[in-house]
């Protein structure tokens, strides 16, 4: 046997024990706080408060009773829906003439759309408060509209739609996109005909990220929202600061759910996508 | 009824600083299977894309069946590519494929389904109608992006380099299939390779392209055997090159100062390269009896199936002489090579 090769110090069987334990470390901690949540919303007591000495679906009976919490669900959904619309469109006609002419600036164009991401969501919000706070349209405030928060959540969900798109125009053979064209296809029948269908898991992905992003915001609504149009982190949040009821808790699981419904359909595409590429 | 399906008339364009495609003009008769052949990056390609509209040219002008098309956005150009990578549409099956180019036409559905099928047919595809391309294998996918282009009837067919991403024997079976397919329909066609072997087995024509222009345009067997200049010839089939030099009448190696040669025509003083296709040259004993000859030293035999390919040196240069049987010499020993006068090309 040669002399380079000694046993190792630590044994293969111990290595493979402290790596367990860091991943059950890592999973517990991940999961955790989700769990903590999921379990305070069947509790049976009259306050948000940890050992759980009885449980029931009541809070939940109440969560859907309330129209004050019904109505800042639908206000988030309203919201997160035209956010993903609004910036999915801007998103993907960006990343199109991104990817497909020769664009003069276009690295400075690149952190440009990128810079919203990176910038803190109050100093977004403030931005977008004070620019429209004057404006209305046909009588109605644009502040605390509905269309408001969308556009704000959308300079944070629209650089995400960019980034993915530029990717997935990227993929594409522009062959497909020249074969089309050749056999007598103008341009716009083209993108909805051959592009659109290609680009469709990336289009979905998009729409999904968007959405989750909107429905989690919190800084922005908490001051582009008023009354009418207060989101469900926002009413937490206040919930929070007075009665904190297991309703709360109730507010998180629906929103939490809502989040892993889009990543799991995200997941699906994806797997279905990838399938298709291997076969 | 124009007999010309294409015309090029001197047509450039340039991509800042380098000349794509350089002067070229063609005309392309109906029914005529003419082949743009040439190394990569002499402008083939450049050619074919100007022609499709995917590019637009700088000067000059493309006509199609007699009309003028170089303003024209490739939807409106009545031609049909087949591309390098197929580039079938992923999520329409093998008839929707087909049919695509005549949805575009505002082609009645019962036509359309009666040219898919003829179109599938022809390229002995039937059963295959529901499949999607990813599907189908390389070769298949090919056979369907030839139906594609080819259901639509176009002025000209435009061929990218269709089969070179496939391997050596699908290569050949789809290369008499195209041949066959241009014998039976006689469809106009440009044929973008840098094989030529495609080029000769394939074309009525062949313009050998470099830098891009177009160098030379003749039948396959004029650009083989009576090539316009030394490019062409070396470029086209296999060629091995003895450089000498002639000095007082007599055959000098540059390297060496000796070379035992004989040529039957003598020729000035100068510097030259002569070239031989490896089946030409005769070996040892038959060289005798030709009128041009060169003793070589042999360096190595290879078995090539039905023929020995001998490696013999003659100074500094490897001649490549095919037999059907190996010499019986030992490797390092004088052999002469002789050859027909006939069989060699001498550029200055």
């Amino acid at each position: 046997m040669s002399d380079a090769l000694r046993a190792p110090r630590i044994g293969p069987r111990l290595l493979r024990a402290i790596a367990a334990v860091f991943t059950l470390s890592l999973v517990a901690y991940i999961l955790i706080p989700v769990l903590v949540t999921l379990a305070m919303s069947f509790s049976g007591a009259a306050q948000l408060r940890f050992p759980i000495r009885s449980w029931s679906l009541g809070w939940y009976a109440e969560f859907a009773a309330s129209p004050q919490w019904t109505g800042a669900l639908i206000n988030s959904l309203i919201i997160a829906t035209g956010t993903a619309v609004m910036s999915s469109v801007a998103g993907v006609a960006a990343a199109y003439a991104y990817t497909r002419y020769t664009l003069r600036f276009s690295t400075l164009l690149y952190v440009l759309l990128m810079l919203p991401l990176f910038m803190p969501g109050i100093v977004l919000g403030l931005g977008v408060a004070l620019t429209f706070s004057r404006f209305s349209i046909g009588g109605y405030s644009l502040l605390g509209s509905h269309l408001l928060v969308m556009i704000a959540h959308s300079l944070w969900a629209m650089p995400l739609v960019f980034l993915l798109m530029e990717a997935v125009f990227r993929m594409i053979d522009r062959r497909v996109i020249e074969a089309a064209q050749d056999l007598g296809c103008p341009p716009l029948r083209t993108f909805f005909e051959i592009e659109v269908p290609m680009i469709s898991t990336g289009l979905i992905s998009s729409l999904l990220f968007a959405f989750v992003i909107s429905l989690n915001e919190f800084v922005m609504v908490l001051f582009l929202t008023d009354r009418d149009t207060q989101t469900l982190p926002v009413l937490m949040w206040l919930g929070l600061r007075s009665a904190a009821t297991p309703q709360i808790a109730v507010a998180s699981v629906v929103i939490s759910l809502s989040v892993f419904a889009c990543l799991s359909l995200i997941m699906v595409w994806y797997v279905r996508q990838l399938r298709k590429i291997t076969r | 009824m124009p007999q010309t399906a294409l015309d090029l008339d001197h047509i450039c364009r340039n991509y800042g600083p380098v000349v794509a495609v350089d002067d070229v003009s063609l005309t392309v008769a109906k029914g005529e299977f003419v082949t743009l052949l040439g190394p990569s990056g002499a402008g083939k390609t450049s050619t074919l894309r100007l022609i499709g509209g995917f590019e637009s040219i700088d000067s000059g002008a493309i006509g199609l069946n007699g009309g003028r098309v170089d303003h024209l956005p490739p939807y409106l150009r009545d031609t049909a590519t087949i591309f390098q990578s197929g580039a079938l549409f992923p999520h329409k099956t093998v008839a929707e494929n087909v049919a695509f180019g005549l949805r575009m036409r505002r082609i009645a559905k019962a036509d359309i389904a009666v040219r898919v099928a003829e179109a599938l047919a022809v390229v002995r595809l039937q059963g295959l109608e529901d499949r999607y391309p990813d599907q189908l294998s390389g070769g298949q996918k090919q056979r369907v992006a030839l139906a594609r282009s080819m259901a639509v009837r176009p002025a000209i067919l435009l061929f990218d380099e269709p089969l070179s991403a496939l391997d050596l024997s699908l290569r050949l079976q789809l290369r008499s299939e195209i041949k066959r397919l241009h014998d039976e329909i006689g469809f106009s066609a440009i044929y973008v390779t840098h094989d030529q072997g495609e080029a000769m087995a394939m074309s009525d024509r062949v313009a050998v392209m470099r830098s891009g222009k177009i160098e030379q345009t003749d039948c396959p067997e004029t650009v083989f055997n009576a090539a316009a200049n030394e490019f062409i010839h070396t470029f086209v089939g296999e060629t091995c090159c003895l450089t000498f030099r002639i000095e007082g009448g007599r055959g000098v190696d540059p390297a060496t100062g000796t070379l035992d040669l004989h040529l039957a025509q003598p020729l000035p003083d100068g510097a030259y390269r002569l070239y031989l296709r490896p089946s030409q040259p005769s070996l040892g004993q038959a060289a005798q009896a030709m009128p041009n000859r060169v003793i070589a030293r042999l360096g190595f035999v290879a078995f090539l199936g039905e023929k020995y390919r001998h490696h013999l040196m003659a100074g500094p240069c490897e001649i490549v002489g095919d037999q059907p049987g190996a010499l019986t010499a030992e490797s390092g020993a004088d052999a002469l090579i002789g050859w027909d006068s006939s069989a060699m090309r001498i550029f200055q």
